[in-house]
């Protein structure tokens, strides 16, 4: 495939995430429980939830390593997608809920509201909320790079507002006037285009559909990454005036690829939120944007492939040390982040390319070219 | 009483006289262009983009005059360049020659004066990528090719195209681009670095990569600022070459400060003095002035 030559990486990713998506499923079906081969429910949801990480990491990866936008607000076009999703989710309840209102969701009944505010109207229909799960978090993006991209706002300073940005969210989402649920967000959700949420084939359905996500919004990156626009993308990342000065419209490519990282980050929440099943302000947490940006900067920047093991890997540390030693957590992935930067400043991918070349070539060490920051 | 209804009775004064000036110059703005015998503003633009170089200067600077928190660094500047022409612009530090160059690529605006590319397009109405496109290339001092970008990538980012979103992304290299891709290497002599990445370069190469990305844009018009800065003899002596195999086909201004240099392109001079023009002619014409002589080695 085009898109995929000399990405050694990206067809290993590829391949393995293909061998997960058919083993997984059948190691959770086929096997009986009890078997020390069975994999759990559970763990399929948890691995779900990581491909949906990954795809965010992706998203991040587009314009952190090859635009050099660093966003510290990602999580809010995550977020956001989620509550698109999340709303059509409120709405299959229908009559199911505590109260038992036909229309009205259980938090707007406890609120004392009338009527749905105008724009819950049209969650209802599944392609409607799923326009809007990369409509909104896409025309916000554009909204925002718009503004911030045209003012030629760069480096920290933008940094800054994106980190704002989602902070701002996150306030305005703790709002009960904001009719999102307040800070319980939604949750509580039944079913799926008519399928149980609870159910072991709808979870593996869902795990399914994030693996087909994750690889459909990998082609899609790589696609974008090496054509001529992903090469005008990297020296906007490496000189930006200069890249002006030849006559591309920076102000533009920015706001085109940022917006559409959007998009898939938006595409990554919602099919976060079914797995989770809950999606409340928390998301639009400061914290998980930069979060985020660890993972890629420890899976490697500027190589795709890495931002996915890189979300993976973390993701799975943080799972582990959150089980064994839950104080630990934060403290592990503040020094495995310095340790990284210190040692490994192309992360795990930039491991990857170093071995590769020691053994094509002996001699040749570790003289790799610096990504510029 | 409320603010507003204080606002209201206010503008019902009887006495009260009210200001149409700015309506009054909107309204002889719109008289203006209906005028039967003028033309749309849209459509005069179309028309200006097209050069004139039939009186034979392509580049017209007249009466310029620009400073900086009161330091006047182009002080009634007057020059043309002719179309075809390889000229050089020299001057001691402070000369104004940098800010010329930022006055026609569109970077600085000028206080007065008039920027003309041809005879008939207005320069200072353009924006900095306007001006690239309509054929004005610019080398700056310090060499900055992209430097993780292949030899051949940087030509190919610089390449006359379609520069939009859309198009870049859907963007397939032709033949015939790639033939002129090839064209140039040869001209910059960088053929047998096609792949290799520019950041590892030699600090001349980068040069001639440069001069390379402004030729693959078909500039009409090159400024080209101080090439030679920090080259090796034989780089200076193949610098000069290839900016004189560029005369006649595109217009050239080079601004530099190596006199030995200068005088290998055997052109026209220009001597910059505290924004204004101080001498122009030969380089033998230029040294042999007698207030260059001043300006250059002092009183």
């Amino acid at each position: 495939m085009g898109v995929l030559r000399g990405d050694r990486g990206g067809q290993v990713m590829l391949a393995l995430l293909l061998l997960t998506a058919i083993v997984v499923p059948l190691l959770n079906l086929a096997v009986p429980e009890g078997n020390p081969f069975h994999v759990s429910t559970f763990t399929v949801t948890l691995l779900g939830k990581y491909l949906t990480y990954a795809l965010l990491a992706v998203a991040v990866d587009l314009v952190w390593g090859y635009l050099g936008i660093l966003s510290l607000g990602h999580g809010a076009f995550f977020a956001l997608g989620g509550y698109a999703m999340g709303m059509y989710l409120m709405r299959q309840i229908g009559d199911r809920g505590v109260y038992g209102d036909p229309v009205l969701p259980d938090f707007m009944v406890f609120l004392n509201w009338q009527e749905l505010p105008w724009f819950w109207h049209g969650f209802d229909l599944f392609w409607f909320a799923m326009l809007m799960v990369v409509l909104v978090p896409g025309a916000l993006a554009f909204l925002f790079g718009w503004l911030a991209f045209r003012s030629r706002v760069t480096g920290v300073y933008l940094s800054i507002i994106t980190q704002a940005l989602t902070y701002a969210l996150m306030l305005a989402f703790f709002r009960n006037e904001m009719g999102f649920g307040g800070n319980n967000g939604l949750t509580d959700f039944k079913d799926l285009l008519g399928f149980d949420l609870q159910a072991d084939s709808t979870r593996i359905g869902l795990f399914l559909a994030s693996a087909l996500a994750l690889a459909l919004g990998y082609l899609a990156c790589r696609w974008i990454v090496t054509s001529k626009l992903g090469r005008v993308a990297v020296a906007i990342r490496d000189a930006e005036p200069r890249t002006r000065f030849i006559g591309y419209r920076v102000d533009r490519v920015k706001v085109a690829i940022w917006t559409f990282s959007a998009m898939l980050a938006g595409i990554a929440g919602a099919l976060y939120v079914p797995q989770v099943g809950i999606i409340n302000p928390g998301e639009f947490s400061p914290l998980n944007s930069i979060e985020l940006v660890v993972w890629v900067a420890i899976g490697g920047r500027a190589t795709l492939y890495g931002a996915v093991v890189g979300a993976i890997a973390v993701n799975y540390g943080k799972t582990y040390f959150t089980g064994a030693f839950p104080e630990a957590w934060l403290f592990a992935l503040g020094g495995l982040f310095v340790l990284v930067t210190l040692f490994l400043p192309r992360g795990i991918a930039g491991l990857f390319q170093m071995l590769k070349r020691r053994k094509a070539d002996p001699d040749a060490g570790d003289a790799a070219p610096e990504v510029a920051a | 009483m409320s603010p507003t209804m204080d606002k209201d009775r206010d503008l019902l004064h009887r006495d009260r006289t009210f200001d149409f000036s700015a309506q009054r110059q909107a309204w002889l703005q719109f008289k203006e262009a209906m005028r039967p015998d003028r033309q749309f503003d849209f459509m005069i633009k179309a028309k200006d983009l097209e050069l004139d170089i039939s009186h034979g200067p392509i580049l017209y600077l007249e009466d310029l005059n620009v400073s900086f928190d009161g330091f006047k660094a182009i002080n009634d500047l007057n020059l043309y360049v002719d179309a075809g022409e390889l000229r050089c612009i020299i001057g001691p530090n402070g000369a104004g020659k940098t800010t010329m160059m930022d006055i026609i690529t569109g970077k600085t605006r000028p206080d007065s004066g008039t920027v003309s590319f041809g005879q008939k397009i207005d320069l200072l109405k353009l924006t900095e990528p306007e001006i690239a496109e309509i054929g004005i290339g610019r080398k700056f001092q310090k060499p900055t090719v992209f430097e993780h970008h292949t030899v051949f990538e940087n030509l190919e980012l610089a390449m006359a195209a379609d520069k939009r979103v859309f198009p870049t992304l859907f963007a397939k290299l032709s033949g015939e681009q790639r033939t002129r891709i090839d064209e140039v290497l040869g001209t910059i002599g960088l053929t047998e670095h096609i792949d290799r990445e520019a950041g590892a370069l030699s600090h001349g190469q980068k040069q001639w990569l440069e001069i390379g990305m402004l030729l693959m844009q078909d500039p009409l018009l090159l400024l080209v600022d101080e090439p030679v800065a920090g080259m090796t003899h034989q780089e200076m002596d193949r610098t000069a070459e290839l900016l004189m195999s560029l005369r006649g086909q595109h217009s050239v201004v080079v601004v530099e400060h190596d006199m030995d240099f200068v005088r290998s392109l055997n052109s026209r001079v220009t001597v910059l003095h505290q924004g204004s023009v101080l001498a122009e002619g030969s380089m033998d014409q230029v040294q042999n002035d007698q207030r260059v002589v001043e300006v250059y080695l002092g009183e």
